[in-house]
This record gives C-alpha cells, structure tokens and sequence, in this order.
C-alpha cells in the first residue's frame, strides 16, 4: 500500500534549536530523517547520517578525460589529419598545446561539477516533488529550519507518533506533507505533448529552409558576391567599344599555339619532328594520347575500342602499312586540321604536345611491330 | 579549535575581533524583505531615465555594428600597421573588467573572506555582461561574423582544422570557457535565491518563470552538502581559469616579435590590470546600487573599504609592472625595445601614456588615506580613473607598439573613427543596461550566502560545547581567526 504521508516536518527557529532536535528525533527511530533549510548548516551531514559527496572523485575523473580529450584531438588534428608545419615546430609540439589542453580540462570539470551535483547528485529539476507543495516551503526558503520525518520504504509513517517526537524535541510547529499523487499519462498530457512536438518540428523546419535559402542573399551577406568588378565578356562603358574584356593586340599570339601555316597536306608531309625522343616527351605524349586519342584509336592506337562498334566509324588502326609509312609531318598535319570525321585538335593541344604525341604514336607502332633486337 | 573562536568573536581582543558585516542587527526574513522585494516592486521612475539612456547608448553601438557589418570593417580606423586598435583594447579592456567578479566569487571564496557574500552577486553578474561586451570585438573584426563558427574545430565540407599553436585560438578556448563557467557558477549561485523568490511570490507568470528557474529546489540538506562540494570545487576550478584567461589573452601581445609586446611580466602583469580594473568598476556599480537600492546596512562601508584596499594593491602591482617594463627595456640593450619604451612616454601618443601613468599609479595612491576610502565621491573619482586609466594602458600597448615597430617606412599613426567610438560607447550601453535589468528581476545580493555568514546563524561547533575554555587557542590559530574575518 502507497504511504500517503510523504513527510511530518518539525519547524524550528535557528538553526541551533534543528540542530539540537536532532539526535532525540533520530533515536526514535520513526523513519529517514531529511532537513530542510535556508542556507547550508556547517556539519549537519554526519548527524543526519549522510555519506561523503562523491562529487570531488567524479570532478577529478572528467577532468582528466578532458585533459586526454583535448590533447588527443590537438594530436590527431595538428599532427594526423592535417599536418601543418607552422614556425618549422614539430608537427606533436605539444607545449603549445597545454593552453587549450588546460581549458577543456577546467569546461569538462566544472560542467561535472554544476551539472552533476544539480542534476546527478540531487535530482533537480524536478517539480513534482511533494516538499515543494508543503506549507512550510514559504518559510524555509525565508528564515525556518525544517526537521522531516520520511518513510523509509518500508513502514508507514506513524503521524502522531513522529508529531510527538518533533514536539518534544522542541518544534514550534508541525506539518504533515502528504505524498502527491501521480496522475500519470492522461490523454490530455498526450495531446498537448504531440502537438507541442508537431509545432517545434514544424517552426524549427520552416525556419531552417528560410534561413538556409534567404541568408546568402540578404545584405550584408551579399555584399560578398557585389563587388565592384567586371567578370569576363561583361559589357563595360568604360571603353569605347562597349567591351570589358578587351580584344588582343592584332597580331598577338598566344603562348604555344603558333599559327599553323600550311593548308595544304603537301607542304607539311616533310615537316621534320622538333622535339627529341626523351622519357619526358614519351610521357607527354602518353598523357595526351590518353586524354584525346584513346577515345577513338584505342589505348594501343589499333583503332579498336568500345566507341567503335557503337559510333560505326572506322579510326584509323596506326598498324597497318599505310600508316606506319606515314610522315611525322603527315601525322602532325592530321592532329592539327583533322581527317574524314576526325576533326581537328588545334585548340586543345599546344604545338609541343602535338609533336609529342606524333612521337608517342611512334612508339606504340614500333611496339606492335617489334624486331628481335628491339627486345632488351 | 578555530571554528570555537569564529563563534565568538566576542573573546577577541578589540583590535583582533572582526569588523561586523552588516551594520546594526539584521534578521535572515530581514534580507529576504530587502533584497527579494525589488523584482516584486514596479521599479521607480529613476530605473526608466537610467534605463533610456543606457539603452539609447546600446542602440548607438549597435547602429555603429550594423553599419560595419553594411559596410565592411573599411569604416574602422584600423590602418596598416595598426591592424589591431579598438576591437583589441576594448576586447582586452572589457574581458579584464570581468575579472574581478571571479576574483570575488571564487578566489575570495577560498581564502574564506566572509565580506565576498554580499558583492560576489553582483560581481559575477558583471562579469558576465562584460564578458559579452568583450566577445562583440573579436567576433566582429573577422568581419564576416556569420562565419564565425569556423573559429571552433568541427569536422567540416573544407577538411580544415584550426591551427592549435596560435594564441588566438587559445582566446577562443579560453573566453568560451571562461563566459560559460561564469554563467554556470552564476546561475548555481541563484538557485536557491530564486527559490526564495518563487516562495515570496504571487501566482502568475512571475512565479511559473522563478518556478522554472529554481528547478525545484527545496533546500534539503542532502541537496546542500552536494551543492556546497560544487560550490567549493568551481571556485577552485574558476580560480585557475580566471588566472588561464587574461594570460592567454596576454600571449596574443607576448608571443609576438613586436618590440614592447615580447616579454614574459605580460601574463601577471594582464591579469593584476585586469582585476584592477574590474575592482574599479564592481566598486563604481556598488555605490549606485548601494545609494538606490538602499542596501547601506548589507554592503557597508566596510565592504566599500576593502574593494578600495585591493585596488590600491593592484595599483602598486601595477607601478611594479610598469618599472619592470622599462627596466626590461633597458636591460636588454636592444635599441629597438629602448626607442619602444621610451616612445611611449615622448612619441605621437605620449600624452595616452602620461594618461596611463597618472590614472593608474599616481591617483589610486590617493587610497592610503581611510577617509578617501569611505568616501563616496573621492573613491568613485579614483575607480573613474582607474577605468579611463586601464583602458588607456590598452591603447599604449596595442597602439603605440604596432604604429611605429622597426621599419620607418611602415610607420602610420592611427586615427579612431566615430563607428570605433560608436561601438565603445555601445558596449557601456549594453553593459549597463544588462546590469539594470539585472537588478529589475534578479536579487543583487546572494541571499542565501548572506544568511549563512550572519551572527548565530551557523550552530555551535560541538568542541565548544564540551570543552568551553578558548584560552588554550595558540597563537597562530589566533592569527588564522582574524584572517578569517
């Protein structure tokens, strides 16, 4: 059966009168003896029978984890995962560490100090509690000194016989705090609960896409994309010509791309190879063939790939007769002005890398076409 | 043994016994009727002109900042060199003041100086507000201070993290921590006044928003026991902080090349200033709210006179550190530092550090003397000084160290824009106004902290009870006992 007697609190004027009543009351017996007061009363713990706080060990414990935190995260950041070398100190300089190292250590404590003694140790907030419901409560956050009898779990509380105790030990008023009845979950708190659910969800999740959407575009936010600057092909008053990109000198020539002046493939078939044949060229060539050629003639320039059957044109194969026998000059001129439906790769290769893809070309063909000697 | 004399310290010798806290007798429903009625009263006239101003102030400021965020930081006199001007002092200058609130509610906390109780309230509320008065800077002068999350190490779409070797990311630890352990400290300080408040209460919104707020507490001893453990390790822990934070924050100068700025008294040297300072403001608030709130019974003259005390210890501290720096300068034989020193005195600037000097050595002197000490108008001209005082050291430090360093093709002086001053201005606005609205719903004096440090509040020790005779009391416990008031 549920006692439903929470407390019988004996009121007392000073905190010397709580103290002194409280030894008599404890040896009756009648149940847990709590005391309710306005401010701390030095050394009342051990009379009313209370264990040491076990705070200090839990401060102590978090404190250190946030030491290791902190440092193992400056470790890992600093050392690990982006390894920055700043005054040419060691990548782990760990003195200049110890600063933030020591902060977390102070935040991780102090938060398990506060939090842990309201929350941990005493159970707080809670504002069901029956106490705070008690008439006296007025007067013991004022200037009264509460003795309060409570069940132990085990018996129900004697009302008289703990009404007399608290009197004879020299209470000037008694209460009877009857225990609260828990109403549970009613269908109204269920309601109410799911619909201030649905609201949060709702206001949190209209405002964040708002926010999202509007806040790159809002000033000052903005001001960061307006800025007082022409972006290429913008039109400009600032030239006669209505342009803000002026067109080159006439006669200008860019950097590698040197007109190419022979329209005719006869001109060009006896145009000699400029660059030599050297590791650094071949890799050139290998790097351009893959980016442009591959696509078409195929990794081993044999002109088949899977584009092949799908496109229905035939690249040319660098195998056969007829192209092994061509030209540098005839291959170059080819890169440049395209063939059949191979069109032409002026634009996206500087001369230098064309040249070098002629000689990459070659290389592939004396592969497919090896002599004994060539064999190391 | 010394816990049998705290109780009476009627035994002691006249000169020995400890000055009273409260003038004339006061009851513990007394305090709760002086203290606790102000959020219940519709405050007077007086409040709302007070308020009108401070928060026309703060209005100012924050036109200043909407003006620089509009704008872009171009509407700050910050010049090459002079990167650092009025953001960084006022940063300094406003962090620093916050000090004294946890020098009172922690240091003096552990020292068993039983005066604190009745200022620490307070002094932690500033220290809060001043606290928020200095982040404006520093997060601001990023100039895009919607992006200032990127200051904290999180795991982000750029694969960056923060460079842990740099003195301004330990401000950032250092500030967060300092602000939030504050505001922790202060708000476990409240529980169990609002508490009082929720009980002295009529029903309405005032009481559901001071029940909310006193989470419950019912001041159960069980609850005291852990909530006095919490209280004495977050002083010990706060202590250690608030000595961290102005060192950190003195590391941004002291890790640097710059001529005056590189040298080793700067971590002592900042956090004496700081506390200096802050000392000078909590006794500039504490007039007011003395003289207003009609509390001269609860923060006597005796409180006034101590704050006073540890002012003029701090000014002499400070005169210390201000030899030590040209002493440094001299010693070192670096012609650069000498030229530094000197130039602070004889340069552009030279009247900011004759300013310096004369408000924060020479007036504060004016302290030795108790009259001046218990003297309104004497003690708020010297704190006024000291502010105008420490915010120029400031100015000295960052200004005339950075205007004219080693090259003198780089030199430029610096001239403040009025959206510089507008901000400063702002942050006293903001300060003060938090300050009154503090006092319009919260009680300024901690209440329960007063109540356990009056005559007789406490019970008698149980060594008195069974061996009565103090006379046995040797000499040094004697000694502690006084100490201890």
């Amino acid at each position: 059966m549920r006692d439903p007697t929470f407390a019988v609190l004996g009121l007392f004027d000073s905190a010397q009168a709580l103290v002194d009543a409280i030894p008599p009351v404890k040896s009756a017996g009648l149940g847990a003896l709590e005391a309710y007061t306005p401010y701390p009363i030095h050394g009342i713990d051990p009379k009313l029978g209370f264990r040491r706080s076990p705070l200090g060990g839990m401060v102590f414990v978090m404190g250190v984890l946030g030491a290791v935190t902190a440092l193992f995260f400056e470790w890992w950041m600093s050392a690990i995962d982006y390894p920055t070398l700043i005054g040419g100190k060691a990548l782990f300089s760990w003195q200049a560490f110890v600063p933030v190292m020591f902060e977390v250590t102070v935040l991780f404590a102090t938060f398990t100090a506060g939090l842990g003694m309201l929350m941990l140790l005493n159970k707080l907030p809670l504002f069901g509690h029956p106490m705070l419901a008690a008439r006296s409560m007025t007067g013991i956050t004022r200037d009264r000194f509460a003795l309060g009898i409570e069940g132990d779990g085990e018996r129900l509380l004697d009302v008289d016989a703990c009404t007399a105790v608290l009197t004879a030990a020299g209470a000037v008023e008694v209460e009877v705090v009857p225990a609260l009845v828990n109403p549970g979950w009613t269908a109204t708190f269920a309601t109410r609960s799911i619909f201030g659910i649905v609201v949060a969800c709702l206001v949190s999740g209209v405002g964040m896409y708002w926010g999202i959407k509007l806040f790159h575009v809002l000033p000052p936010m903005v001001h960061m994309q307006e800025q007082p600057k022409l972006m290429p092909f913008e039109p400009s008053t600032f030239f006669a010509d209505g342009r803000g990109m002026q067109p080159p000198a006439p006669g200008s020539v860019a950097r590698g791309h040197l007109p190419y002046t022979f329209k005719a493939l006869e001109d060009a078939l006896s145009l000699p190879n400029p660059l030599p044949a050297t590791d650094k060229v071949l890799a050139r060539g290998k790097k351009e063939y893959g980016e442009h050629c591959t696509v078409c003639h195929g990794a081993l320039g044999d002109g088949v790939t899977t584009l092949t059957a799908a496109y229905g044109a035939k690249p040319a194969n660098f195998h056969t007769q007829t192209l092994r026998e061509y030209t540098d000059g005839k291959l170059y001129h080819t890169i440049v002005v395209g063939k059949n439906a191979m069109p032409s790769y002026a634009v996206d290769l500087t001369e230098e890398e064309r040249w070098s893809v002629v000689h990459y070309i070659r290389a592939l063909q004396r592969a497919q076409n090896a002599r004994p000697e060539d064999v190391p | 043994m010394s816990t049998s004399l705290a109780a009476h310290p009627d035994r002691l010798p006249d000169a020995l016994r400890p000055p009273s806290l409260t003038d004339g007798p006061v009851t513990l429903g007394q305090i709760d009727d002086q203290v606790l009625a102000f959020p219940a009263r519709k405050p007077p006239l007086k409040w709302y002109l007070a308020f009108a101003f401070t928060g026309s102030l703060a209005l100012f400021g924050l036109v200043s900042l909407g003006w620089t965020f509009f704008e872009g930081l171009g509407v700050w006199g910050n010049t090459n060199p002079v990167y650092w001007a009025f953001d960084i002092i006022n940063f300094v200058f406003w962090v620093g003041i916050g000090h004294a609130g946890t020098l009172i509610s922690a240091i003096l906390f552990l020292f068993r100086k039983r005066w604190r109780n009745a200022v620490a309230r307070f002094a932690e509320a500033m220290t809060i507000f001043a606290v928020i008065c200095a982040v404006i800077f520093p997060l601001c002068h990023t100039g895009r201070p919607w992006l200032d999350f990127w200051l904290f190490p999180y795991p982000n779409e750029r694969a960056l993290w923060v460079n842990f070797r740099s003195p301004l990311l330990w401000d950032v630890f250092a500030v967060n921590t300092y602000f939030s352990v504050s505001a922790l400290f202060w708000f476990i300080g409240l529980v169990p006044d609002i508490a009082s408040m929720r009980d002295r209460t009529a029903p309405g919104l005032r009481k559901t928003i001071y029940t909310i707020l006193s989470l419950g507490w019912r001041g159960a001893a069980s609850h005291w026991q852990h909530y006095e453990k919490a209280y004495l390790l977050l002083a010990g822990l706060a202590t250690g902080l608030v000595l961290s934070v102005h060192s950190v924050v003195s590391f941004d100068f002291a890790t640097s090349l710059v001529p005056g700025w590189h040298m080793t008294i700067f971590p002592p040297y900042f956090v004496a200033g700081a506390i200096f300072a802050g000392f000078a403001m909590v006794v500039m608030v504490m007039v007011i709210v003395r003289e207003t709130m009609n509390l001269q019974n609860l923060i006597t003259m005796y409180h006034l006179d101590v704050m006073n005390k540890v002012i003029l210890a701090m000014a002499c501290i400070m005169g210390y550190s201000y030899f030590m720096e040209g002493f440094t300068a001299w010693y070192s034989q670096d012609e650069y530092l000498h030229w530094g020193f000197m130039n602070i005195i004889s340069g552009t600037y030279g009247w900011a550090g004759m300013v310096t000097i004369a408000c924060n050595i020479v007036i504060p002197q004016l302290l030795w003397f108790k009259w001046v000490r218990q003297n309104y108008a004497a003690m708020i001209f010297v704190s006024i000084g000291v502010t105008v005082g420490m915010w120029f050291e400031r100015f000295v430090i960052i200004v005339i160290s950075l205007h004219q360093d080693y090259l003198p093709s780089a030199w430029q002086v610096y001239k403040p824009t009025w959206v510089d001053f507008g901000i400063l201005l702002g942050t006293f606005g903001i300060f003060f106004s938090l300050v009154l609205l503090f006092a319009r719903v919260l009680p300024v004096i901690a209440t329960s902290e007063v109540k356990a440090v009056l005559p007789a509040s406490q019970p008698r020790p149980e060594l008195h009870v069974h061996a009565p005779e103090p006379a046995h009391a040797s000499a040094p416990a004697l000694a502690e006992e006084v100490a201890d008031a």
